[in-house]
């Protein structure tokens, strides 16, 4: 009932093909739940159908008790949802600073009039999320904020990564989705990640996380919520060991990881 | 304190008389090529003008370094370049043709910073600009001719009728992008075009006549300018008045740039999913591109239709708008002081090409061509944005 996010009967199916076949699962406040699957099982369009890019088939998406089933995606962002994507999607032609102003964009309250007829209001909010991007780009643990004055296009791609994550926690998300954040990272970079998302936790005990992960690394880090998802249906869900040990999830996707390593 | 490494403080006074020679310069260039009556002079200006735009391709340093000084003494900068701006016509003397030449630039500074909303900051290649600055001249002509309604009251209400239409082009255009985008907006534009030139109260193809000239405080806009002993011939009020719009159209770009707004329309251009996902509206401030965009384009077709006295819808042709998009796209995209330099200066060159009659349109793409290989993102490409260098 009190569950932040509620997956509920969820189907999305492009054509013939069915990405996401009845999905139910439920999300409390404060958790961390990790998504895991082979390539193409469904993952990222379960971000895409929660966010709103797609309006699901059939099924119902609640979060914070408001049924956002379908809902235009900057109205699921403004009532709390952030995400990051896959292939990162930044302003490459913005600076990493502007980007970051960009994520607090639902937080912006001057409207047109005031921008054009009250500059004083709308120059010292501007001035306010200047210092709070920075203090974003300083917590983070690449040197985003060395670098804000730089086209986020020029970053290197783990700092890519960690600017999209910064963008999204720019907005004080109640639920922040972070499609594959290790994807492109070295060992070390890694590490560095789940000690963010730990800090980031520990700052935000409200914060929930889902982590879509193939690294199992990350995922062995945030054991007590994961799924599996597999050819669209979840296919094991519970504490990390449990998952692993599923016959399903092995024969799924850590025997093909295995064959890969 | 803390400034990035990168940026340049000079002092205050070197700052302030380097402005201040720049701003002459840029002006005394201006005048130069304007009072240019032979093809060879014209020639040599524009190779001076394409060796300077190849300088500062090769050195972009000169750039950051000259927005630095400019930026160093805001005050010196604005009074300097208010000093040119009102001296001008006092310069110019009683050369009507330069002063005309000057309104027209001016009208079209205001079109092109209208369209950069949208084609500079939210990358909406909109093909319509044209047909809401005939909008503008079009209700307001109409009012004052059938109704006596005085030319500042048009103003406003032009405004009002032309963000209306630019709204109602917007909606059609939230869900299409790029290509399909710029169908929807010519398909306005020639709508338009096509309207004006059937409509029965509008005067058909031979469009209206007798715009009343505008008055002021008991001036007559259509009396010369008497001040200190000087005369100013009559087209120094339109003049003035140009400037005055040019700068409210600077000034509205600069507070949507520097704001949040501006930012999500750059957003949208990088990537309008992303922008999404950041809580953009994405389909609302389109519409707004579009408004900001009518609203100002309509103020510049006010003045136009006043200061000629008579338009016709070949004014205001498809034609029209494709030039206000070259302007954006020679002077720079997204940057407010190059689409003004693209408006003088797209504005001015067919103009001092006459002299080459025949060949002028060729060698004016030529040139076109020429600037754009030099600076192949625009005269002044956009900058990013840096908060609290000054402070
Ligand atoms: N917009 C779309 N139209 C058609 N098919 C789509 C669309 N989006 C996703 N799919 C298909 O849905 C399936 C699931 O894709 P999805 O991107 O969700 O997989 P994933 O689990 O994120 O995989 P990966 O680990 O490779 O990122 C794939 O077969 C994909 O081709
Ligand atoms: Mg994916």
């Amino acid at each position: 009932m009190s569950a932040l996010l509620a997956v509920e009967n969820v189907t999305m199916r492009f054509g013939g093909l069915v990405a996401l076949d009845n999905i139910t699962f439920f999300m409390e406040k404060g958790s961390v739940l990790a998504v895991i699957g082979p390539n193409g099982a469904g993952k990222s369009t379960l971000f895409n159908v929660v966010t709103g890019v797609y309006r699901p088939t059939a099924g119902r998406v609640k979060f914070d008790g408001v049924d956002i089933t379908g809902m235009p995606t900057h109205e699921v962002v403004r009532r709390g949802v952030a995400r990051t994507f896959q292939s990162s999607r930044l302003f490459r032609d913005l600076s990493v600073l502007d980007n970051v102003i960009v994520g607090m964009h639902t937080r912006a309250s001057a409207g047109v009039l005031d921008v054009l007829f009250r500059p004083a209001v709308a120059r010292r909010e501007l001035a306010t999320a200047v210092e709070k991007a920075e203090a974003l780009l300083r917590e983070s643990s690449g040197p985003l904020y060395e670098q804000r004055y730089r086209p986020a296009g020029t970053l290197a791609q783990a700092d890519r990564r960690r600017l999209e994550i910064a963008r999204a926690l720019a907005s004080q998300p109640k639920l922040i989705l972070l499609d594959e954040p290790s994807a492109g990272m070295d060992d070390a970079e890694t590490d560095a990640l789940v000690a963010d998302i730990e800090r980031l936790r520990a700052q935000h005990p409200e914060l929930s996380v889902i982590l879509i992960e193939h690294d199992m690394r990350v995922v062995e880090a945030f054991p007590e919520h994961v799924m599996c998802i597999d050819y669209g249906r979840l296919i094991a869900g519970g504490r990390f060991e449990a998952v692993r040990a599923n016959p399903h999830v092995q024969e799924a996707y850590l025997g093909t990881a295995a064959a890969d390593a | 304190m803390n400034h990035p490494a990168s940026r340049v403080v000079p002092r205050a006074a070197a700052a302030a008389a380097t402005t201040i020679l720049l701003q002459i310069s840029g002006a005394a260039f201006v005048y130069a090529i304007l009072s240019a009556e032979e093809g060879w002079q014209v020639v040599a200006l524009l190779g001076l003008l394409g060796f300077g735009f190849y300088l500062l391709e090769r050195l972009p340093w000169i750039n950051d370094v000259v927005v630095a000084l400019l930026a160093r003494v805001p005050v010196v900068t604005t009074a300097t370049a208010a000093v040119i701006v009102l001296g001008f016509p006092f310069l110019v003397g009683s050369n009507t043709y330069i002063l005309h030449l000057l309104i027209v630039a001016q009208l079209y500074a205001v079109l092109a910073l209208a369209l950069n909303f949208q084609l500079g900051s939210a990358n909406i290649p909109n093909f319509a600009t044209g047909a809401s600055y005939g909008i503008g001249a079009y209700v307001s002509a109409l009012l004052a001719v059938n109704f006596n309604v005085s030319f500042w009251l048009t103003l406003p209400v032009a405004a009002l009728a032309a963000t209306l239409f630019g709204f109602v082009i917007g909606i059609p255009c939230m869900r299409t992008r790029d290509t399909y985008l710029a169908l929807v907006t010519i398909a306005f534009a020639v709508v338009v075009h096509q309207l004006l030139n059937n409509f029965e109260w509008t005067g058909g193809p031979n469009g209206l006549v007798g715009i009343p000239a505008p008055t002021l405080f008991g001036h007559s806009f259509a009396d010369p300018i008497e001040v200190f002993g000087w005369t100013l011939p009559s087209q120094a009020n339109f003049y003035y008045l140009a400037a005055a719009v040019v700068i409210i159209a600077v000034i509205t770009a600069r507070r949507l740039h520097e704001s949040h707004i501006g930012l999500a329309w750059n957003a949208l251009r990088a990537d309008e999913m992303a922008a999404k996902a950041q809580g953009i509206n994405v389909a609302w401030y389109k519409v707004l591109a579009f408004a900001v965009d009518a609203f100002l384009a309509a103020f510049a077709g006010t003045i136009y239709a006043f200061y000629v006295s008579y338009i016709s819808p070949d004014n205001f042709t498809f034609l029209v708008s494709v030039t206000i998009m070259t302007m954006v796209i020679v002077g720079g995209m997204d940057n407010i002081f190059g689409v003004i330099v693209g408006a003088f200066l797209l504005t001015i060159l067919p103009e001092k090409l006459r002299a080459f009659s025949d060949y002028r349109l060729l060698i004016f793409g030529v040139i076109v061509i020429g600037f754009l290989m030099i600076r192949p993102e625009g005269l002044f490409p956009q900058r990013l944005r840096h908060y609290g260098v000054e402070r």
